[in-house]
C-alpha cells in the first residue's frame, strides 16, 4: 500500500494526461456539439508516430533530448494534419445533417483510424525502449517522483497554462469562446466560424498527440485499441468538468486522475472502469451539466 | 386513391409500402429455403443474421422510435444470454423455459437502469449507457456471484428440447430463429400502428408538446427501454443456443457501437432499413472472409460514406407519419 502522497503524485500524472486529451473533446464539443469519438484514436496515433521516430533509427545520430523533442514535434504535426483531414472529410459535409449522423461518422472515423494503426503497426503491443528517459527518481516524504512523471506533470501544466492564456487573452481565443457559446451570434459579430472550427481541429489534436505520447512514455507501451480506453476516460473527464468548458476539462482530468489513482490504490484495479463510470453517473445525477458546466435552459 | 388510403390506414399509405408488405413475407418464405439450398456455413450465417436482426430492431425501439441515444444495448442482449446459460447450466432448466425469465429479467434491468437517467440530455444519456456497458462487461469478466465464468464465459449450453426430442442442429436452430424473427417483425408492425408506438414517435419529435398533451414522457421512455431490453433479452437466449456458449467478448462496447450504427446506417424507425443495416454488418463480411482483417476498416469507411451521402440512412422511414 503506497502512501497518500504517492497516490497523489500518480493521480496528478495521469490526470494531466487525461486533461490534455479531454481538452480536444471539449473544444470540438464546444464549437460543433459533436462527440468526436475519433479523438482518442488520434491521440494514440501520436504515441505510435512518436515511437516510430524514437526507434526507427532514421534520426540515429541525434542525442536523446533532441530526439525526444523531434518525436513530440513530428507527432504533433502528423496528428494535427490527421485531425484536419478528419474534419474536412468526415465532419464538414455533415455540418447541417442531423446530429446523430455526425456521431456515426465519428464512430466510423474512430474504427478507421484504429484499424489503420493496426494494419500499419501490427496488432501487437509496441514497447517503448527503457533507455530513453533518465531513470532518476526523487524521494519526497516517503513518496517517489520519477523523471517521466515530472516531465508529464510539468509538460501538461505548461501546455494547459498556455492554452488558458491563448483562449482568454488573444483575439482567436476569444473567437473560439464566442463560437462555443453561440455560433450564430458569433458569426453575426464577424467571427469566421469555419476558421475557428479548423483551429479547434489543430489545437485539440496537437494537445492530444502530446497526451498520447505521454501515455506511451509513462506506461512504456502502446497498442491500437488504447485510443478507446484512454479516449473514453478523457471524454468522461471532459463531461465531469462540464463539456464545452475549457477550464472544466482541465479540472475534470485532474479530478478523474486523482480519483482513479486512489481507487486503484485503495479499492481494486480490476474494477477501475466501473469505478470511473460510477463517479461519472453520480456526478451527472447531481449536477447534470458537470462541475463547471453552466446550468442552461434546454434547447427545444 | 392514394389520399384515400392515407386516411384509411396511416401507416401503410403509399403504393410502394403495399408492395413491400408483399415483398417482405415473400423474402421471409424464400429464407426458409436456405437450409435446403445453401451450405452449412450459410445456415449458421442465416441464423446469426436473424438473431442480430432482432437485437438491432430492439435497439431501434429505443434509438430510432423513442429517440434516446442508448449506446449500451449489448447489456440487455448479454443479460438474456447469461440468464439462459446460467439457468440451464447451473439449475438444469430446459433452455426453452429460460426464455420468459430472460425476457423479464432483461426488461426489468432496462427499466431499472433507465429510470434515473432518461431525464439526461441526449449526449449525456449516451455516455452513461456506455458506462453501463463497461460495468456489465467487467462484472461478467470478474465472475460475478461465481456464476458467469469470468473472461472465458460459459459453454456447453444444450439446444432446445421439445416432446423429448432435441433440436440442436444448425438448421433446427435456423428455423427457430427465423420463426422468432417473423414474430418480432409482426410485433414491430403492430408497434408502428399502436398508440404506444405513436407516443414514442411523438416524444422523439417533440417531447415538450407531448408533455403538454398529458403524456408522461418519463414513463413512456422507461417503457421504451423495458420493451427494447426485453426483446434484446429474447435474442440473447437465441444467441446462447446458437453458439452453445456465452462470453463477455460478445457484449462489449464495440458490439453496442455496431448496433447503434446499424440503426443509423439502415434508417431510424425503418424495419427494412434496420434489416439492411444488419445484413451489411453481419452477412456482407462473410462474403469477403479473406479480407477479414480489413473488416472494421471497411465498416469505418462505409459508416462515414453512408452518413455523408445519405444522412437519414440508406432506407429511411417515410416522413409525415405521426
Amino acid at each position: 500500500m503506497d502512501s497518500i502522497l504517492q497516490q497523489f503524485i500518480n493521480g496528478v500524472t495521469v490526470g494531466g494526461i487525461y486533461a490534455l486529451i479531454a481538452l480536444g473533446y471539449t473544444m470540438v464539443y464546444g464549437v460543433l456539439k459533436l462527440i468526436n469519438f475519433a479523438h482518442g484514436d488520434l491521440c494514440i496515433l501520436g504515441a505510435f508516430i512518436g515511437l516510430t521516430v524514437l526507434t526507427s533509427g532514421i534520426f540515429g545520430g541525434l542525442s536523446t533530448p533532441v530526439l525526444l523533442i523531434l518525436a513530440f514535434l513530428i507527432a504533433m504535426i502528423v496528428v494535427a494534419v490527421a485531425g484536419t483531414l478528419l474534419d474536412q472529410f468526415a465532419y464538414k459535409p455533415l455540418r447541417k445533417a442531423p446530429r446523430l449522423s455526425a456521431v456515426v461518422s465519428a464512430l466510423g472515423a474512430s474504427m478507421l483510424i484504429q484499424n489503420g494503426i493496426m494494419l500499419i503497426w501490427s496488432p501487437n503491443v509496441q514497447v517503448f525502449p527503457n533507455n530513453l528517459l533518465p531513470s532518476t527518481t526523487w524521494q519526497i516524504g516517503g513518496a517517489y517522483l520519477s523523471f517521466v512523471q515530472l516531465l508529464i506533470i510539468v509538460g501538461a501544466f505548461v501546455l494547459m497554462a498556455a492554452l488558458y492564456f491563448f483562449v482568454h487573452h488573444t483575439r482567436v481565443g476569444t473567437a473560439i469562446r464566442a463560437t462555443a457559446i453561440d455560433q450564430d451570434a458569433a458569426r453575426l459579430m464577424g467571427v469566421n466560424v469555419n476558421r475557428v472550427i479548423a483551429m479547434v481541429f489543430i489545437i485539440g489534436p496537437v494537445l492530444g498527440a502530446v497526451g498520447g505520447l505521454f501515455i506511451g512514455l509513462y506506461y512504456r507501451q502502446t497498442y491500437f485499441t488504447m485510443g478507446w480506453s484512454y479516449g473514453l476516460s478523457a471524454f468522461i473527464a471532459a463531461i465531469i468538468g462540464g463539456i464545452g468548458n475549457i477550464p472544466g476539462a482541465m479540472l475534470g482530468g485532474l479530478v478523474l486522475g486523482l480519483f482513479n489513482a486512489f481507487a486503484a490504490g485503495y479499492v481494486s484495479s480490476s474494477w477501475q472502469d466501473a469505478i470511473t463510470f460510477a463517479l461519472l453517473i453520480a456526478i451527472l445525477l447531481v449536477r447534470p451539466t458537470g462541475l463547471l458546466g453552466e446550468r442552461v435552459a434546454e434547447k427545444v | 386513391m392514394d389520399k384515400h388510403m392515407n386516411q384509411a390506414s396511416p401507416a401503410t399509405s403509399s403504393g410502394s409500402t403495399r408492395a413491400l408488405r408483399l415483398v417482405g413475407p415473400a423474402l421471409w418464405i424464400l429464407g426458409l429455403l436456405i437450409p435446403q439450398l445453401l451450405s452449412p456455413a450459410w445456415i449458421t450465417i442465416g441464423g446469426i443474421f436473424a438473431i442480430y436482426s432482432i437485437v438491432a430492431l430492439s435497439q431501434d425501439i429505443v434509438l430510432g422510435r423513442a429517440g434516446m441515444y442508448d449506446m449500451g444495448h449489448a447489456v440487455y442482449f448479454g443479460i438474456g444470454a447469461y440468464t439462459s446459460a446460467i439457468l440451464s447450466l447451473y439449475f438444469n432448466w430446459p433452455i426453452l423455459w429460460t426464455i420468459p425469465v430472460a425476457i423479464v429479467l432483461a426488461a426489468a434491468l432496462g427499466a431499472i437502469l433507465s429510470a434515473p437517467i432518461v431525464k439526461l440530455r441526449g449526449d449525456y444519456l449516451l455516455v452513461v449507457t456506455i458506462g453501463f456497458n463497461a460495468i456489465f462487461v467487467l462484472a461478467m469478466q470478474n465472475n460475478l456471484f461465481g456464476m458467469t465464468g469470468g473472461a472465458d464465459g460459459l459453454f456447453g449450453i444444450s439446444g432446445p428440447t421439445l416432446f423429448g426430442h432435441m433440436f440442436g442442429t444448425q438448421s433446427d436452430l435456423f428455423y427457430m430463429n427465423w420463426v422468432v424473427l417473423a414474430v418480432v417483425l409482426w410485433l414491430m408492425g403492430n408497434l408502428d400502428r399502436s398508440s404506444l408506438g405513436r407516443t414514442f414517435r411523438y416524444i422523439k419529435h417533440d417531447e415538450l408538446a407531448a408533455t403538454t398533451l398529458g403524456v408522461n414522457a418519463r414513463n413512456y421512455k422507461v417503457a421504451a427501454f423495458a420493451l427494447s431490453a426485453g426483446l434484446a433479452g429474447l435474442a440473447g437466449t437465441l444467441f446462447a443456443m446458437q453458439l452453445s456458449a456465452v462470453s463477455p467478448g460478445s457484449f462489449r462496447f464495440t458490439d453496442s457501437v455496431v448496433l447503434f450504427a446499424i440503426v443509423l446506417v439502415g434508417g431510424q424507425a425503418s424495419v427494412p432499413g434496420v434489416l439492411l443495416g444488419t445484413a451489411m454488418m453481419f452477412v456482407v463480411p462473410q462474403i469477403f472472409t479473406e479480407f477479414a482483417q480489413y473488416r472494421y476498416l471497411a465498416f469505418g469507411v462505409a459508416m462515414i460514406l453512408v452518413m455523408i451521402l445519405r444522412p437519414q440512412g440508406i432506407w429511411p422511414a417515410r416522413k409525415g407519419v405521426i
